[in-house]
């Protein structure tokens, strides 16, 4: 399966998780504190995070706290901003594509008026 | 941090409504606009219903490229859903070329008439398909009826601009 950032942030959960985490490093039982679902299936969130490079556990006592990576997220807003100027370059290319072909419609239009 | 895959941008165009959402569902059209900068397209294959494909080519300085939409919603002309990725010769979905990208988008785009002008507005999200998710997808979404229905929207489409060719 694959394993990336994005895969990451589509789950609502999952965005959840991570928002919690950003402010302070939590137990599992803590993070599962916040939500209604089931303890294992934060755990399996939290196993996805770890695997996506957006969490890292680390072994503190008895507990295992979890700790989000936010340069990891860096990845995300690159890619927001890679988006966005690619959305408005096609909507340039768009409006005046879109553009000249209604002159030449309106053209053609015209000179059929005249023949007739 | 809730907004973190937010993505949104709008841009009034000066096209009427019908020409506008046209331009996005029909392959003369998207061969001329759609794709990357500097990179011409060939349209491979566009079969517009939802659950459908649209596969094309993207050729460019550094070599060749493809890319696919799967349709999911076709409102004509008011809305259009679609799923974004990167492909291969044959289809199939593809990680990107490049760095750090999503393996699936959702782009949804509405049109909204205002006057002559049109408002597009997308917005767009990763996506995770997980096997159920697209098993539900296929079933939900492929029959005869939406698709039937897509086709019709386009045909009325088409004729209006049929129509007004010839006024």
């Amino acid at each position: 399966m694959r394993r990336d950032v994005f895969q990451a942030i589509a789950d609502p959960t999952r965005r959840e998780i991570i928002n919690l985490l950003a402010h302070k490093s939590m137990n599992l039982n803590a993070v599962s504190d916040n939500f209604d679902v089931s303890r294992p299936a934060i755990s399996k969130h939290i196993k996805i995070l770890t695997e996506c490079g957006l969490v890292s556990i680390h072994q503190q006592g008895r507990e295992r706290f979890c700790t989000v990576r936010l340069q990891k997220l860096g990845e995300v807003s690159q890619w927001l901003e890679q988006y966005r100027s690619f959305w408005n370059e096609r909507l340039d290319d768009l409006e005046s594509y879109l553009g000249v072909l209604q002159t030449r419609k309106r053209k053609t239009t015209a000179r059929k008026k005249r023949k007739s | 941090m809730k907004e973190v895959n937010k993505f949104k941008i709008s841009r009034l165009i000066q096209a009427p409504q019908a020409l506008v959402f046209d331009a996005f569902t029909t392959a003369e059209h998207l061969a001329r606009w759609w794709g990357p900068k500097g990179f011409e397209i060939k349209v491979v294959e566009l079969d517009l219903r939802p659950g459908g494909i649209f596969h094309y080519r993207m050729l460019g300085h550094d070599g060749i490229w493809w890319g696919r939409f799967t349709f999911i919603e076709i409102a004509a002309p008011n809305k259009l859903v679609w799923l974004n990725a990167f492909a291969d010769e044959a289809g199939n979905v593809v990680p990107a070329p490049f760095g750090s990208w999503p393996l699936q988008i959702r782009n949804t785009v509405t049109f909204e008439r205002d006057g002559k002008n049109t408002l597009i507005t997308i917005t767009a999200e990763p996506i995770e398909a997980t096997d159920t998710e697209r098993d539900t997808f296929e079933k939900g979404f492929s029959s005869m009826n939406q698709g039937y229905s897509g086709t019709l929207d386009t045909l009325e489409i088409y004729l209006k601009r049929l129509t007004a060719g010839q006024r």
